[in-house]
């Protein structure tokens, strides 16, 4: 079984690892083993503004997103992890909403309401609908924060004489700050890699990394690709070795 | 768990604020609720409204995706489809769990990265990866030619490359639910039963699967779930003749502005979406499905 168990590791890890030999390709078109190598579409990915441009976009919406949504999520999530209060769960089930209703359904939705209020294609546009579908993911990860916290600590520094917001400021976030991190963080990857509702609502000017990349494979699977494939790819590495790296030191 | 500070047991002074009235958590909650009110819930109505009234008022859109044999082969398609997508990412899931919860913690922990890894890793570059795998001038045809002499027969673009990279990209969520299961069975428990005679057969089947069933329930559920509405993948490598649900509606809008008829196709598909978590919810309670 824990034989069959590595094979299954190999089978989700291995096909990540193809784009990286492709992107260091120097032949003129898509072709396994590359005949020779060269960093030819690193050139064209980092001088062509019809990649970058794109990169850029979702840079600037994840961050707008993220926060976005931090600044509505955290008072949610202090208000629904400390209070009882008639309408919580119903108030729990319509933050789930937006990472249950399949995309599509709610790209249409977007197509139709962005373009009736003028947003259709627009930078705000694209924020407030990705908005929308980071509250859950940074929600879960906040209250899951929130829940482990101490609340004595809060009462000691009122007890010392603390003005509540003092108590919040100089006790409260520095205790929780790792997990509005990883809620903002949440938020932004959400936003980054989301495709479906960019390809419905964004547009020439407004056209995000996700976009550009699943239109640029749908059209003539563009090597190009392999690059930014292989530089997503690199980044969530360097996170996983981070991690795995605090862990081990005991973070 | 009742030390939530409030001010009727003593705690009076503690200005964390404390549930005084019940309108003062909703006040907190308010900014988020009317967010979402405004830019989820509006754009979601328009959905079920355009799926009545656009072009005329009518359920004609029902009746047509009822009666109609490409609409039905469509929808038998994507059940299909999501039901093969769940079992498959079970079966090869299952090992992969179980070795996680068994082995070494560095063998864990290096299991843990690969899967975490591919889950981060962006639908687009997992879609992408497998068509340069699968495509003409990829590592499979090349070791066609170079080993058998012959190019393989075509992979890509069929029901077969999409249902691959289906399974691949969703055998993560899979995974981590059936090892947040595994994870919790107690060494002891196993000991005892092997202790009292019982084959590492029965072991498995009579003690370790039926605590992993949650497990099992919730990986089915999630992967069941998101295979229905999943748009870029099958869209992108799967067969243009046999597209799942979410390939129609987004083709319905992009070709025809058939509004109308898309947001119909978004109800059918919202509904079973809704459907599949509510029996979940009614069973176990929604809150447990990201464990």
């Amino acid at each position: 079984m824990i034989a069959l168990g590595w094979l299954v590791a190999m089978f989700v890890a291995a096909p990540l690892l193809v784009v990286i030999p492709i992107s260091f390709s120097d032949a003129v078109s898509l072709e396994f083993p590359p005949p020779s190598w060269g960093l030819r579409y690193y050139q064209a990915y980092f001088a062509d503004p019809r990649w970058t441009q794109p990169t850029i976009n979702s840079l600037i919406i994840a961050t707008a997103v993220a926060a976005l949504t931090m600044v509505l999520v955290t008072p949610a999530a202090f208000a629904l992890v400390r209070h009882r209060f008639g309408g919580k769960g119903a108030v729990n089930l319509l933050l789930m909403l937006p990472m249950v209703v399949p995309h599509i359904v709610i790209a249409i939705g977007y197509y139709a309401f962005l373009s009736d209020i003028g947003l259709l294609q627009s930078f705000p546009g694209v924020i407030l609908a990705h908005t929308a579908l980071s509250v859950p993911v940074a929600f879960l990860v906040l209250t899951a924060s929130l829940k482990g916290f101490d609340r004595t600590l809060e009462r000691a520094a009122l007890s010392l004489g603390a003005a509540p917001w003092q108590a919040f400021l100089h006790v409260t976030v520095p205790v929780l700050w790792p997990g509005f991190a990883a809620a903002a963080l949440f938020a932004f990857v959400q936003s980054f890699d989301e495709t479906v509702v960019a390809i419905f609502v964004s547009g020439a000017t407004t056209e995000t990394l996700p976009r550009r990349m699943f239109d640029s494979i749908r059209m003539q699977a563009d090597p190009v690709i392999a690059v930014v494939s292989t530089l997503l790819f690199g980044v969530v590495a360097l996170l996983a070795l981070a991690a795995m790296l605090r862990r081990r030191a005991g973070g | 768990m009742r030390a939530v500070a409030s001010p009727a047991t003593g705690d009076a002074g503690f200005a964390v604020p404390a549930a005084r009235g019940t309108w003062r958590p909703w006040l907190l909650v308010a900014p988020l609720l009317a967010f979402l009110a405004a830019f989820f819930l509006v754009p979601l109505g328009q959905v079920l409204v355009m799926s009545v009234t656009d072009p005329e008022p009518g359920f004609g859109h029902f009746v047509a995706i009822a009666t109609d044999g490409f609409f039905l082969r469509v929808l038998a398609q994507t059940f299909a489809t999501a039901l093969l997508v769940a079992v498959l990412t079970l079966l090869l899931g299952f090992p992969l769990a179980y070795a996680m919860a068994e082995a070494g913690p560095r063998m864990a922990a290096l299991m843990m990265v690969l899967v975490t890894m591919s889950f981060w890793t962006s639908f687009l570059v997992r879609t992408y990866a497998w068509m340069v795998i699968l495509g003409k001038s990829g590592p499979i045809a090349w070791l066609s030619a170079t080993l058998l002499g012959g190019a393989p027969p075509e992979l890509l673009f069929t029901r077969f490359s999409s249902t691959l990279a289906m399974v691949h990209i969703l055998i993560p969520y899979m995974v981590l639910s059936l090892y947040a299961a595994l994870r919790r069975i107690e060494p002891a428990v196993l000991r005892s039963a092997a202790s009292l005679g019982a084959p590492p057969v029965s072991v498995f089947r009579h003690v370790i699967l039926p605590l992993a069933a949650p497990g099992v329930v919730n990986g089915l559920t999630l992967v069941f779930v998101l295979c229905l509405g999943f748009y870029v993948t099958p869209v992108l490598i799967g067969s243009p003749r046999e597209q799942m649900i979410a390939g129609v509606i987004g083709h319905q809008v992009e070709e025809f502005l058939a509004f109308g008829e898309a947001s119909a196709l978004s109800v059918v598909l919202l509904a079973s979406t809704m459907i599949v978590l509510g029996v979940y919810h009614r069973r176990f309670g929604l809150d447990r499905l990201w464990g």
